[in-house]
């Protein structure tokens, strides 16, 4: 899989890391001090459907995670979950388990471009 | 982390030294549109959350220990935001 | 932290040095349903599997308690330990108004 706006962080590309939705976002006045000024996201997981490859399963949870790469509504990001959420740029000290740290382009599955923003 | 809906609180006499004094609360994971999804969580409450507020609920455990000021503390979710209003266009559903 | 039923006992005749005089419980843990049977024991086993939870509070069967789950679990022991969940809080009461 090709993914635009990469990790910021060589540290980071040996963690857990999935595809996600973007399906809404979450405002809160009153948080943690060490996460004023991010944004939160509310992403969906998207798993390869292991009974049809070439198409995507949307996960059972709704999961919130920071964005750092100015991600919007409806679009598939890559996000890294974990403790190794907080190794991405300015969120050492916030309390975070979850980061979005890229923008999609496409996703090959077994030689098949199963997801493009240039199809959308 | 977790979108969630503060849903009530446990009270414990026995319980590790480092969770003494904080507010554990039962917090049901829900998403965008409000419904519940998985079991609830207990999560420490640093920041006052009401009955039925949204919170955003955190698993960093290194934060948690920060919270409680114990480096040996087993604390893990942590209520780390209060939820203002959550965005979700109908036309990404 | 999650709440379950303790619902038994595990011993070990041999472990290693870190777990002496530590005790395992078997945990079913709460889903939203079983919140709903409040002091009650809830009927049956969760749909959740149940869990070996390592315990130093002394609870017993019949309790509820409080386990962590993942690295978390390990931080009470004062050496890197292979423990990832552990009872945390025996609950003394629920008090659980779920918004409709």
């Amino acid at each position: 899989m090709r993914v635009r706006a990469a990790a910021h962080d060589a540290r980071l590309t040996c963690v857990d890391m999935y595809l996600a939705k973007v399906e809404g976002a979450v405002v809160a006045t009153k948080k943690d001090a060490n996460m004023s000024g991010r944004k939160l996201l509310l992403v969906r997981p998207m798993l390869v459907d292991d009974k049809d490859p070439t198409k995507f399963k949307p996960g059972v949870n709704t999961i919130v995670a920071v964005d750092s790469v100015g991600a919007g509504e409806g679009e598939l990001v890559m996000f890294t979950q974990g403790s190794s959420a907080r190794l991405a740029p300015g969120l050492r000290d916030a309390p975070v388990d979850a980061v979005v740290i890229g923008i999609v382009d496409s996703v090959d599955v077994l030689g098949k471009q199963i997801y493009s923003t240039k199809q959308q | 982390m977790l979108l969630a809906r503060v849903d009530g609180s446990v009270i414990a006499t026995r319980k590790h030294p480092s969770l003494e004094g904080w507010r554990l609360l039962i917090c049901q994971p829900i998403n965008g549109a409000g419904q519940p999804e998985g079991s609830p969580q207990v999560a420490i409450d640093p920041h006052g959350a009401g009955l039925h507020q949204h919170v955003v609920i955190s698993s960093d455990g290194m934060a948690a220990r920060k919270a409680v000021g114990d480096d040996h503390s087993p604390a893990r979710w942590m209520i780390i935001a209060i939820v203002d209003e959550t965005s979700t266009p109908k036309s990404n559903s | 932290m999650r709440l379950g039923a303790v619902i038994g006992r595990v011993t070990l005749s041999k472990t290693i040095p870190a777990f002496k005089g530590g005790r395992w419980l078997i945990v079913t843990p709460f889903t939203r349903d079983h919140f709903q049977h409040r002091r009650e024991q809830p009927k049956g086993l969760s749909r959740d599997f149940s869990l070996i939870v390592y315990d130093n509070l002394g609870a017993g069967i019949g309790d509820t308690v409080g386990y962590v789950e993942g690295r978390e679990a390990a931080m009470p022991f004062p050496k890197p330990t292979p423990v990832d969940a552990i009872n945390v809080a025996i609950i003394d009461d629920v008090f659980y108004t779920p918004a409709t």
